[in-house]
């Protein structure tokens, strides 16, 4: 059991490194890389009316939500923390405590860079979760199981994304609102100096670093997991599969995302109600009409 | 699938609190080494009241939308196995789900202030 809970975290911070290289790489010099790349590791900092307790508490909050997450992430079969019953509904709550603990530490640091960010923090929030959410639903209703290994046995035939078509395009948006990668950079944008990472240095950077690339890593391979069929291919062994479809699903959202313009919190959540949100409840009611009709699993 | 515990459940939800021990662990761990890093100290005056919250409306339409999405998960659990009377059910659902958006955005609700 403490062995397995080890290879969790292990997997996490083998996940988190890849992953920034993986964005390092996919990153042209010009641009603004994402917002784990930019955390000053060196110095210690002390911030003169900062909350003793909140701001330090944020980057812990953040990397245990990320590694709580990760539990039901299967890499092949048996090769998973533990198959929950309520997985994927699980997932959408334990990831949320990234949002809770950058809003701790942004907060909790009392400039004015830091508490700007915090309000950003928890608009985006309140942009993606919604949409997001009626992405995970479709899907659920197909494979008629929260369960991480369910959803991937019941994409044994045809993967969710060719029966899904927007909830996949929806799960892309979103996620990249959830991960704040561009062009939703805005909680972490040069014009407040970084938000929260600019009252960040030494061990909240590395561990900001850690749970900011976890959490595209997460993302990444929650898509695969619920839209391309997991840990299951040919020939090569699951876990292969699925670190593969990982990256591929995080270099095409990284691509895509650079090829917009950035939005404002404001445009962000106008986009969310106006146009994602009627478009999930649209792809619920489209994915029950294909399932009355017969299709999928 | 081993189990050791009294029950399942406890089993995993045992190893998902062990999980959370050594992630804090981990996170000590990297505060304990960083102790002998050198420090630098940022002088900003304290701006907590000077903020103002912009988006109350979004916020409480966002808490009834977030408490409506939490019903969707059982039922999308049991949909394929219930059919079209569950499909007739949660077709009236997103229908006033969908009037609440047009209300709130015809009310001027999603706006920016």
């Amino acid at each position: 059991m403490i062995a397995t809970a080890a290879l969790v975290l292990v997997a996490l911070v083998l996940g988190a490194a890849l992953t920034l290289l993986v964005e390092r790489l996919s990153t042209p010099h010009h641009v603004e890389p994402g917002p784990a790349q930019a955390a000053d590791v060196r110095h210690s900092l002390v911030i003169a009316n900062s909350d003793r307790w909140l701001l330090p508490a944020g980057p812990v909050v953040a990397l245990t939500g990320v590694a709580l997450a990760l539990v039901v992430l299967p890499f092949g079969p048996g090769l998973i923390g533990r198959d929950l019953g309520i997985g994927v509904f699980y997932v959408i709550v334990v990831i949320d405590f990234v949002v809770l603990g950058l809003a701790l530490a942004g907060w909790g640091a009392n400039t004015a860079h830091a508490v700007e960010a915090c309000y950003r923090i928890i608009a985006q929030l309140v942009a993606y979760v919604v949409p997001l959410g009626l992405a995970y639903v479709g899907v659920i209703m197909m494979a008629r199981s929260l369960s991480t290994v369910a959803i991937v046995e019941a994409q044994s035939g045809l993967w969710f994304v060719v029966l899904q078509p927007i909830g996949f395009v929806l799960y892309l948006v979103t996620g990249l609102m959830q991960s704040y990668r561009a062009p939703f950079l805005e909680p972490f944008a040069a014009s407040i100096g970084g938000g929260v990472l600019d009252v960040s240095a030494g061990w909240s950077a590395l561990l900001w670093r850690i749970a900011l690339a976890g959490v595209l890593f997460l993302v990444a391979a929650i898509g695969a997991l619920l839209y391309l069929g997991g840990a299951t291919g040919p020939l090569l062994p699951g876990w292969a599969w699925m670190i593969i479809k990982t990256y591929a699903l995080m270099a095409l959202m990284l691509w895509l995302g650079r090829l917009v313009r950035p939005f404002s919190t404001a445009q962000m959540l106008a986009l969310s109600w106006k146009l994602l949100i009627p478009l999930g409840l649209l792809n619920v009611l489209l994915v029950g009409g294909l399932i009355l009709l017969g299709v999928g699993p | 699938m081993t189990s050791s515990g009294p029950s399942p459940i406890l089993n995993d939800y045992g190893f998902v609190a062990l999980v959370l021990v050594m992630a804090l662990g981990l996170a000590l761990l990297v505060a304990a080494a960083f102790l002998r890093a050198p420090g630098l100290l940022m002088r900003t005056p304290s701006i907590w009241g000077q903020f103002r919250f912009g988006y109350a409306v979004y916020a409480l339409i966002f808490l009834a939308f977030d408490m409506e999405m939490i019903f969707m998960y059982p039922w999308a659990v049991v949909f394929a196995d219930i059919g079209i009377s569950a499909f007739l059910d949660m077709l009236v659902f997103i229908v006033l789900l969908g009037a609440g958006i047009a209300y709130a955005w015809g009310m001027g609700g999603l706006e920016w202030e």
